[in-house]
């Protein structure tokens, strides 16, 4: 069965349709990437999986549960977190808190513990804690706990959002145009960083990605998206030998610019 | 619902209209609500006062009905101006969260407000009687002669408000802002001129209204909270849209005479928020308004 | 020394309800215009049950607190699923329901005249305790994963459920508790005035405090506490009339706003840590 299913799906707004008839699957532990011109509905179509919109049709299947009608934050529970392409961190919260919030709605205390702050809320805290540390150490971002999230460099701030992702224990991990205003060397490390990242959990990851690099590196699947509809799909060497894709995507490109 | 009801609340509701289309201006180009109108209602009711009763010894009647209105407008215009400098300004060139514009825009209507309960607060003012008292009939029905010129005023107001928005350079420059602040600067509209246009538009609509305002209720330091119903009728007709406010307000009027004379002016305000809440938990965006769906 | 006694009163009670607003505004980032109406109903659900129906007054308060929190739950339900500037409007909506229904329920509560003759039970030691209680449960509750969650809601709404964040559920346990905490001092205040009228709970009353917490530096706990014994204590102990304390308020404000925007602490709140640090340096200077 695959990790994720995603049947048909359909949106418009006003007369405008965003994604038409949109459908792919991902596979347990895959890594699959979504390209296409800007306006191909890329976003929308991560923001359809993650219930910001609501589907005018289709399904959505996660391991065989249907999670399309569910509210964002239950689907975010089931397993599906997501970073943002205008990077969304949390201000007024510490970057060990941006990371630690995140897993908060798991978090086994109540309402009770707080109030006559007992041990266990201490536990659990301490707990929570340390495991935000490690989050932040696995992205890279060790030594920045009690830093402004505003106050990090760029490239940072997206590191950030993946740890924070990370800490709500997904399924299925949606990295939406994580490399965008990255220099070359941070692209390397970010690249190097979803590898381990693949490597240590067993989440599924899609990413939304206009640096190609990126996308034939670390994808083993790319769904190709103009005008909302399926263009293409296939492995990374498939679909860059797709005429339909290069005229729709990379046609301006020289071919010999490739790979 | 008798016919006669219908008359006095629509009449009732122009007025609200006019407070309302004022609230709304403002918050289509800067996207917060402006409490701060209430208190520049009460303001200008009181400049339009002093107006009445200096020109009280050259003309009369119907003239110096419009008198007082021009001066109330021309003040509210001006005090619009100053209270966006003053209040908002800052805010704008800082980027500041919508929060703070909330905050600043009570803070300066409780200003307004308290700074007339100093100066005016001991006695009640009325304005002098413009107008005979009179009615007029039309078959059963009645129409006080006050009611029937605010009817009229209001309405040529928002007419002519309406005409600037649509059909003149500023009228397009103050929509294009509404849509988006950003573009519309790269486009190389200067937005404090613009925004300073439109306080000063909401300011003379918050002028006429502060008239009339002080004509039915007579003049007291708080009367500006009429500017709530300015905001519910703002919201029943869906924020961000201009006709909808206009809607809102005449609906309100008509529901709130329908209410007065079935439950009494006593309970009206419970009645009226239970509505008000049942309302927005059926269509959270209003009769007119533009749904604002978040992007990620 | 009666009269300053009296000022610390006061000022402890409006404390505890510039806490609930801090609670509701500050952390969770929603502007409540009601929260007077929490403390109408505090005190006159305890007033007339001790005088009218002889009950005794530990469980008049508990009783108010319980009403407090179903009519925090009659207003947060639908509330916590609007749009923000919606939300200032129902709540406002909801304080002067509250205000006329005690205007016009002549019969139990002397309408607008007033209810008189309620026996003083509060002192200054009673508000004292209850300000500390209120505290610990303020900062318990920011220091918790509940703060947490509602300072990531009010930051972006939109991002706090992608991450799983019931957002709804948040907005109303934070809305009900400070419901509860403005009852109870809505009882510490009939009891201490002996007097209460439906026009003392309007929203100006709300307002006031959101300023308070807003000028102490929205998003500081010590701000708030700093403002709301500079803001209410001291005009009270000069002798100020209360129209300039009012414009006085929003003069402030005006400044604050214009030149230093986060508020007088801004984002600093006081912390064993700071006040090390403070005297550190102060040490070292010397």
């Amino acid at each position: 069965m695959s990790q994720l299913e995603v049947k048909n799906i359909s949106k418009a707004f006003g007369g405008v349709k965003a994604i038409d008839n949109f459908s792919f699957a991902v596979g347990q532990h895959d890594i699959v990437g979504i390209i296409g011109p800007n306006g191909a509905g890329k976003t929308t179509a991560f923001n359809l999986l993650t219930g910001v919109y609501p589907l005018d049709s289709g399904q959505v299947l996660l391991n065989g549960t249907d999670i399309s009608k569910l509210p964002q934050h239950e689907i975010a529970r089931a397993g599906m977190a997501r970073t943002f392409q205008n990077i969304r961190l949390f201000r007024g919260l510490s970057v060990l808190e941006n990371v630690m919030t995140a897993a908060d709605p798991y978090s086994p205390y109540n309402l009770l513990d707080v109030l006559f702050y007992s041990s266990r809320k201490r536990h659990n805290e301490e707990a929570a804690r340390k495991q935000g540390s490690e989050y932040l150490k696995i992205v890279g971002l060790e030594g920045y706990e009690n830093e402004r999230p505003e106050s990090l460099p760029y490239g940072l701030q997206r590191k950030l959002e993946i740890a924070r992702a990370l800490a709500t224990n997904p399924k299925v991990l949606l990295l939406d145009e994580p490399a965008a205003g990255l220099n070359p060397s941070e692209v390397r490390e970010f690249i190097e960083l979803v590898k381990r990242l693949h490597k240590q959990f067993d989440f599924s990851i899609i990413i939304i990605e206009h640096r190609l690099e990126v996308i034939m590196e670390l994808s083993s699947q790319i769904f190709v998206l103009n005008f909302g509809k399926l263009l293409a799909s296939g492995t990374p060497s498939e679909v860059v030998g797709n005429k339909a894709v290069t005229e729709a995507y990379l046609g301006e490109e020289d071919e010999s610019c490739l790979i | 619902m008798t016919i006669q009801q219908l008359i006095n609340g629509i009449s009732l509701g122009s007025v609200y209209a006019l407070i309302a289309v004022g609230f709304a201006l403002i918050f289509n180009i800067l996207k917060f609500s402006n409490f701060s109108h209430g208190g520049l209602m009460s303001v200008t009711a009181y400049i339009g006062y002093i107006a009445a009763i200096v020109l009280m010894n050259y003309i009369d009647s119907l003239p110096l009905f419009m008198a007082t209105l021009v001066a109330a407008a021309l003040g509210g215009g001006l005090l619009a101006l100053v209270v966006e400098r003053v209040a908002f300004r800052r805010l704008r060139s800082n980027n500041s969260p919508v929060i703070y514009y909330f905050i600043s825009s009570i803070t300066m209507g409780i200003l307004l407000e308290n700074i007339l309960t100093i100066f005016a607060s001991s006695n009640f003012y009325s304005y002098p009687p413009f107008l005979p008292a009179a009615v007029i009939n039309f078959g059963k029905f009645t129409i006080a002669i006050p009611d029937l010129l605010m009817l009229f005023f209001s309405t040529s107001s928002l007419g002519i408000l309406l005409f600037v928005l649509h059909k003149t350079k500023i009228g397009l420059a103050i929509r294009t802002m509404s849509f988006d602040i950003n573009t519309a600067k790269l486009m190389g509209m200067d937005p404090n001129a613009v925004v300073a246009a439109t306080f000063f538009a909401s300011g003379v609509l918050g002028g006429i209204s502060g008239v009339f305002l002080g004509i039915n209720y007579t003049l007291y330091p708080q009367l500006g909270q009429m500017i709530v119903k300015g905001f519910v009728a703002s919201v029943i007709g869906g924020l961000g849209s201009i006709t909808g406010a206009l809607i809102g307000a005449v609906l309100l009027g008509v529901l709130e005479i329908f209410l007065i004379g079935s439950v009494g002016a006593g309970w009206a305000p419970v009645f009226v928020f239970i509505i008000m809440l049942v309302f927005l938990l059926l269509r959270p965006r209003g009769i007119a308004g533009v749904v604002v769906q978040e992007k990620a | 020394m009666e009269y300053i006694l009296s000022t610390l009163t006061f000022t402890g009670i409006s404390l505890i309800g510039v806490l609930g607003v801090y609670l509701v505004t500050g952390l969770t980032g929603l502007f409540s215009f009601g929260q007077a109406a929490f403390l109408a109903i505090g005190a006159y659900v305890s007033a007339v049950l001790v005088k009218n129906f002889a009950v005794s007054l530990p469980l008049a308060a508990i009783i108010a607190m319980l009403t407090g929190l179903l009519a925090g739950l009659v207003v947060g339900v639908p509330t916590v699923r609007l749009r923000r500037d919606y939300i200032s409007l129902v709540t406002f909506g909801f304080g002067e329901a509250i205000i006329a229904t005690l205007n016009n329920s002549t019969n139990i509560t002397g309408g607008a005249t007033g209810l008189s003759g309620v026996p003083q039970y509060t002192n200054f030691w009673v508000v004292l305790v209850t300000v500390i209680i209120c505290l610990a449960i303020v900062i318990g509750y920011k220091h918790s994963k509940y703060g947490r969650q509602c300072l990531a809601l009010r930051s972006d709404e939109l991002a706090a459920k992608a991450m799983g964040i019931n957002v709804e559920r948040l907005k109303l346990i934070t809305f009900l508790i400070a419901s509860v905490m403005t009852s109870f001092a809505g009882v510490l205040y009939v009891f201490y005035t002996s007097y209460v009228e439906p026009g003392a709970f309007g929203w100006v009353v709300s307002a006031e405090w959101t300023i308070i917490v807003f000028v102490g530096g929205i998003n500081s706990l010590t701000g708030a506490v700093a403002a709301s014994i500079l803001l209410t204590g001291l005009p009270e102990m000069l002798r100020f009339a209360s129209e300039w304390r009012i414009i006085i308020y929003c003069v402030i404000v005006l400044l604050i706003i214009n030149f230093r925007p986060t508020g007088i602490f801004g984002e600093n709140e006081l912390s064993l840590r700071r006040i090390k640090q403070f005297i550190r340096k102060g040490a070292k200077a010397a």
